[in-house]
């Protein structure tokens, strides 16, 4: 350990804070992918640019709130599509491996629900499942803290409608 | 609305007390191995493209040196070859800069509404000209392939006529324009994407001037290349049938 490297030692670092926040990685996986292939490129993707970023973490914010910006932004800002495919962007039911996971009626009926919504506001309803404090969410996404309250409330009822039609 | 609100605040607990978010672990050496994989996103698949293209340009380049060698005394060649590695080595030099001007890691860091912003002007820009930059690489990849041809097959340049340069020059734009429409496609389908997201986030929707501006840009440096290209065939023409 006293030996260790700069290099070596930023990477421990790295690794520890990854793998103390990984469930934020596997939500926002979980929210922003169709089947078990997506799921894990996006999770590799984000790890990949949390540690090319890592050295412009300044530690002035929680390490968490860092986390979700570099994640969101790799999630909404990757594709796999190309121009080519056809095809609606999302199935009914959109995750093929959630019956494979071990999870509650509720969450699976709010998966389905949020994979109709836009890809900015499965962000902002995430960060709202989180508990994040308006404040955060506009840090986060770079709106108004004005527009974060408008914003929750509509995307709120069109989430609460979809619930409705699908029960 | 009241009754949304309480129906939602049941799944927000849901979501609070899901325990298969917390199941899923990985441990150090499997996050490693995620750090060692190649980055699929679209910026380093550019960075990738362009180093590709990089090494493709000085090859041609280099190749273009040979051929002035292997016709000694021949003019026209000569003029030719010069022209061609002189436009190689100006386009590696704009892949240079723009490589430069790649958007840094920080963007990341940032909030999501100037992450996007910096991406769409980026693309809007330096991506989009990089595209015809690269696709002006297969006129040069077939120019080249045509002298080596003749020099193996005949050991010198035949004499061509007016249709042989039509055909030729037909293969040089169509070599351009595949190459550049693939692309441009793909590049229009990620950046509406990302328009589209902005869109989404922004309190006074998108700046409709910032999208006629970008529109003119894009047809202004396609008609700047399509210029060029038909002005190097036109060259091409006149040197060969002189």
């Amino acid at each position: 350990m006293l030996f260790m490297s700069e290099g070596a030692q930023l990477e421990k670092e790295f690794l520890d804070q990854v793998k103390s926040h990984q469930n934020i990685i596997h939500k926002i996986c979980f929210i922003y992918s169709k089947n078990r292939s997506d799921k894990e490129d996006l999770y590799q993707e984000i790890v990949l640019q949390l540690w090319k970023s890592y050295p412009t973490f300044g530690k002035r914010s929680a390490f968490s709130t860092w986390m979700y910006r570099v994640a969101l932004n790799t999630a909404i800002s990757t594709t796999k599509k190309f121009w080519f495919s056809t095809g609606t962007e999302l199935p009914d039911i959109a995750f093929e491996d959630e019956s494979k996971m071990d999870l509650s009626e509720d969450i699976r009926v709010l998966y389905r629900a949020i994979s109709k919504l836009a890809k900015t506001e499965k962000a902002v309803i995430l960060l709202w499942l989180e508990s994040r404090s308006y404040e955060e969410i506009a840090e986060t996404t770079g709106i108004s803290v004005k527009n974060v309250s408008v914003k929750l409330v509509r995307i709120k009822a069109r989430l609460s409608e979809i619930i409705r039609k699908m029960q | 609305m009241k009754m949304n609100d309480i129906d939602l605040e049941k799944y927000k607990s849901a979501w609070k007390e899901e325990k298969s978010f917390n199941k899923e672990t990985l441990t150090d050496s499997e996050i490693k191995n995620y750090l060692l994989k190649r980055s699929k996103g679209l910026t380093d698949s550019f960075k990738a493209g362009l180093i590709l293209d990089n090494i493709l340009k000085i090859i041609l380049g280099a190749s273009f040196v040979v051929l002035i060698f292997l016709f000694p005394g021949k003019f026209d060649i000569l003029v030719l070859c010069v022209i061609a590695i002189l436009l190689l080595f100006y386009l590696l030099w704009l892949n240079i800069t723009t490589y430069r001007k790649i958007p840094r890691q920080e963007e990341y860091s940032g909030d999501m509404q100037n992450f996007l912003k910096s991406r769409i002007e980026f693309y809007r820009t330096k991506y989009l000209k990089t595209v015809y930059v690269i696709a002006l690489s297969n006129p040069f990849v077939f120019l080249g392939g045509m002298l080596y041809y003749f020099y193996f097959k005949y050991g010198m340049i035949r004499p061509l006529q007016v249709e042989d340069i039509i055909v030729f020059s037909i293969f040089c734009i169509a070599g351009f324009a595949l190459g550049a429409f693939i692309q441009v496609r793909q590049f229009n389908y990620q950046v509406n994407q990302l328009e589209e997201c902005l869109k989404e986030l922004q309190e006074n929707g998108i700046d409709e001037l910032a999208i006629r501006r970008h529109k003119k840009q894009k047809r202004t440096i396609m008609i700047i290349f399509m210029i060029a290209l038909l002005t190097g065939l036109l060259l091409l023409g006149v040197l060969f049938t002189l």
